[in-house]
């Protein structure tokens, strides 16, 4: 496109949908040429240049036209009348556009037509002197900027602005585009966000504020969050984008076909045109540049390429498209003209053959090869002319997505803000959501996958998270009441077993100063781990705020403790693994349940561990494994991937609250259940009464030594 | 005398409420009057409508804006919105699609 097309470019049936030219304030490409000279005075100097082919000139009149100089109050002045100068640009009145469009002056006839254009200018807004006077905006209205953002960021990401249905809470509290998007220099470039894509000028990429920026700092008064509730790893994970635009309601486009040779746009399904009315939500993507979550709409491309002898994959032109459409319109059966949507093997095949014929020629290309570009795959056909279908490895299947970051909702409504549900839940859209990757795919129907697959979450590893977090979670404080319900009717119905021997004369060392260490500091850290957990398992922000602060520290207790706990728990194998055997006797002790039902006292036998004891030893030194295992990875979870994340974490929360389980009935029998065998843990000694009543073998080891 | 007083201490209500709900948006109020200023042809010349000097002509925002010292329209236009990629335009900008020649909107496709 040349820039004298640029500049004209626009549907004057449909004045109301800028052209090229029309969102281009002037100055630049639409005053000077490529060689700095103005395209008029240029032009009026060698005409010849409109025949020539030199692209500025080919075919132009800015003779005539005269050339579109920046136009201050495009985006100064409140109330500037967009629609005129699309109209007045696509007439051909190139300089008389701004007296038209800011409403200065009245502007009558069109070069377009060969006529010469008269201006009338508006008396009552000059002085007596000559001189104008008008309200002009310093930084410019929002409604200035979304003219031409409304457009394009509507396709490609939903957005709008001062719109009650696609509210942003920046703009209910009365922000402005300039707010944010100031001018960075005297340039007039304005402060640019991030953007997945590569769009323009990259290079002016993070020159505003992003919201942690504002937020952190309370920018023109933005509050700062506190997060409490949000788990510290999932703010260093998801973009704040991520949980505070859970949907739009503006429909953007799916994405577009071109095989008319027109560009076709598809609307978000369901919806019936973009920029209609509809609620949708966001495909989500992990951005190449910092690897977080971020919510994207990917504008699915239908496009054709050749690859040329220098192996690129070269865009055809919308007219080259249209050439190879033509050949074959009447052969497709049942398609709607204006949207053909070819999905069989023999419709493509029938395409491809016909731009390889239509191509042929054409001077652009060393090499005819033509592929179709649909849906991640790219088809195209091999030297025997069948149709050959891959994984589209070239520019089109690289699908990032458009970055989503307006259209910001309420705190109130973001994700997570009803809890952890509001994703880990089968109405959580981020990892169930279904999200369309081919607009019709083999047979003619959209092809669609989960949200969460897009981001490395397997749904399998969600559905077995989904499970700990929906089903067990919830029981989890019945489990444990009910299990102590349980002690506490064991308690009364079967009571303590036998006296604790307390004033019997001539005790044992039943555990050294080194065993009682390791039994105390593992009882210490666990409780630190419980507590913690607790928190975490619960997400109770009022027990983090008191102990805590911030879940982040919390985290930190919970990582030094765990480490603290493992150590002590390997100690432990060391010191107890002999003890832990079982032995024959130990069958009479499981046969009659070690004493502890039955009403009243059997004696049972026992080692310096009862079998009950070696059970739950051997059981916590798995569960100790497995719990060490899970959370030492997990302290490196923002590098693992999502699916061994969701294993792990499930892994984690299940088995510690069996381990919680165990440990409350281990403290009920070391303590009440079987009075005098605490202090065994405090100084180490029992009496012999004691140690004959509860460990009769290890009673008997012993005196047998001492004989 | 007493229903004068009522009237007028309504009146007093009604224009402290009419105050009291304009002043936010008088205070967050961007738009300004800018200081009169002439309009100029693309040669420079003055318009002056109300003479009918030159007032056939479109007004030049190159010539109104930019010229006696008021703003820099050389410097203004060199930003990305005027210049779109213009300013960058190269035949070898994307060596691996060759088709694009700027990082902007003009020389994109």
């Amino acid at each position: 496109m040349t820039p004298f097309m640029f500049t004209m470019a626009g549907d004057p049936k449909n004045p109301a949908m800028p052209g090229c030219g029309s969102c281009h304030p002037g100055g630049g490409g639409l005053e000077f040429d490529r060689d700095g000279k103005r395209y008029d005075q240029r032009l009026k100097a060698d005409p010849a240049l409109a025949q020539s082919l030199d692209g500025d000139y080919f075919k132009s009149a800015w003779d005539k036209t005269g050339v579109v100089e920046a136009d201050c109050f495009v985006c100064h002045l409140p109330g500037y009348n967009f629609k005129d100068r699309i109209k007045q640009l696509i007439f051909q009145n190139f300089k008389w556009a701004s007296t038209s469009a800011s409403g200065i002056g009245q502007v009558s006839g069109t070069i377009r037509e060969g006529q010469a254009p008269k201006v009338v200018y508006n008396k009552r807004l000059f002085n007596e002197d000559g001189k104008i006077q008008l309200d002009l905006s310093g930084p410019p209205p929002s409604e200035n900027c979304t003219f031409c953002h409304s457009f394009s960021d509507m396709r490609k990401r939903g957005f709008s602005w001062n719109d009650r249905k696609n509210h942003d809470v920046h703009n209910l509290r009365g922000l402005e585009c300039a707010d944010c998007h100031w001018a960075i220099d005297k340039e007039h470039n304005f402060a640019k966000g991030d953007e997945n894509v590569s769009s323009v000028r990259d290079d002016l990429d993070n020159t505003m504020k992003n919201c942690r920026q504002c937020h952190e700092q309370g920018f023109m008064g933005a509050p700062r969050p506190a997060h409490l509730s949000v788990r510290p790893n999932h703010l260093d994970k998801l973009a704040c984008e991520t949980c505070h635009i859970p949907a739009l309601h503006r429909a953007a486009s799916e994405g577009f076909d071109v095989t008319t040779g027109a560009l076709v746009s598809y609307a978000k399904l369901g919806a019936q045109k973009v920029g209609d009315y509809f609620d949708w939500k966001p495909r989500y993507a992990r951005k190449h540049k910092d690897g977080k979550v971020w919510p994207v709409n990917n504008l699915l491309p239908v496009v054709y390429t050749n690859q040329d002898k220098d192996g690129i994959y070269y865009p055809l032109m919308a007219r080259e498209i249209g050439k190879g459409y033509e050949k074959i319109k009447g052969q497709l059966k049942d398609k709607k003209p204006n949207k053909p949507e070819l999905h069989t093997p023999e419709e493509i095949k029938l395409m491809l053959s016909a731009l390889s014929e239509t191509l042929k020629g054409n001077q652009r290309f060393q090499q005819i090869k033509p592929s179709y570009h649909k849906g991640g795959q790219i088809h195209y056909l091999n030297g025997k002319g069948e149709i050959v279908t891959a994984k589209d490895e070239t520019w089109c299947g690289e699908g990032e997505g458009f970055n989503i970051n307006h259209n910001v909702a309420p705190a109130s409504q973001a994700l997570g803000a009803n809890g952890c549900a509001d994703c880990h839940s089968d109405a959580g859209h981020i990892f169930t959501g279904k999200i369309v990757t081919d607009l019709f795919g083999g047979d003619g129907k959209p092809k669609f996958v989960t949200s969460g697959s897009l981001i490395g979450a397997a749904d399998w590893a969600f559905q077995l998270n989904k499970i700990y977090q929906l089903y067990i979670t919830p029981i989890v404080s019945w489990g444990i009441l009910f299990l102590v319900f349980g002690l506490v009717l064991h308690y009364t119905g079967q009571g303590p077993k036998g006296a604790d021997f307390y004033g019997a004369s001539g005790e044992i060392v039943r555990f050294s100063l080194k065993e009682r260490w390791t039994h105390l500091v593992r009882m210490l850290s666990f409780f630190v781990l419980l507590f913690t957990g607790f928190i975490f398992f619960y997400n109770n922000v009022t027990l983090l705020q008191v102990f805590f602060g911030s879940g982040q520290e919390a985290v930190v207790f919970h990582w030094v403790a765990g480490l603290i706990f493992v150590a002590a728990s390997l100690v432990s194998l060391g010191l107890w693994y002999k003890d832990a055997r079982f032995e024959p006797y130990d069958k009479e002790w499981f046969t009659k349940h070690g004493g502890y039902f039955g009403g009243k006292e059997v004696e049972v036998p026992a080692g310096r561990l009862n079998a009950g004891q070696k059970v739950f030893f051997w059981l916590t030194v798995v569960l100790s494994l497995i719990m060490g295992v899970t959370g030492i990875l997990m302290i490196f979870k923002n590098s693992l991937p999502l699916t061994l994340n969701f294993v792990l974490a499930t892994l984690h929360g299940f088995f510690a609250i069996i381990m919680v389980a165990a440990v409350i009935a281990h403290a009920y029998l070391g303590t009440i259940a079987n009075p005098g065998t605490w202090r065994a843990l405090v100084d180490g000694k029992v009496s012999r009464p004691w140690a004959k009543k509860h460990h009769s073998e290890w009673y008997k080891e012993i005196g047998e030594k001492k004989d | 005398m007493a229903g004068k007083s009522y009237v007028r201490w309504a009146f007093l209500g009604m224009a402290l409420a009419l105050g009291l709900m304009l002043a936010p948006s008088l205070l967050s109020a961007k738009i300004q009057t800018h200081a009169p200023f002439e309009l100029k042809t693309e040669d420079g010349k003055i318009i002056n409508p109300l003479t009918g000097e030159n007032a056939d002509q479109p007004y030049s925002p190159r010539q109104t804006c930019g010229t006696s010292n008021c703003h820099n329209y050389d410097q203004i236009t060199k930003g990305y919105h005027f210049q779109q990629g213009w300013d960058r335009v190269k035949d070898d900008f994307n060596k691996k699609k060759p088709w694009v020649l700027s990082d902007g909107m003009m020389g994109k496709f």
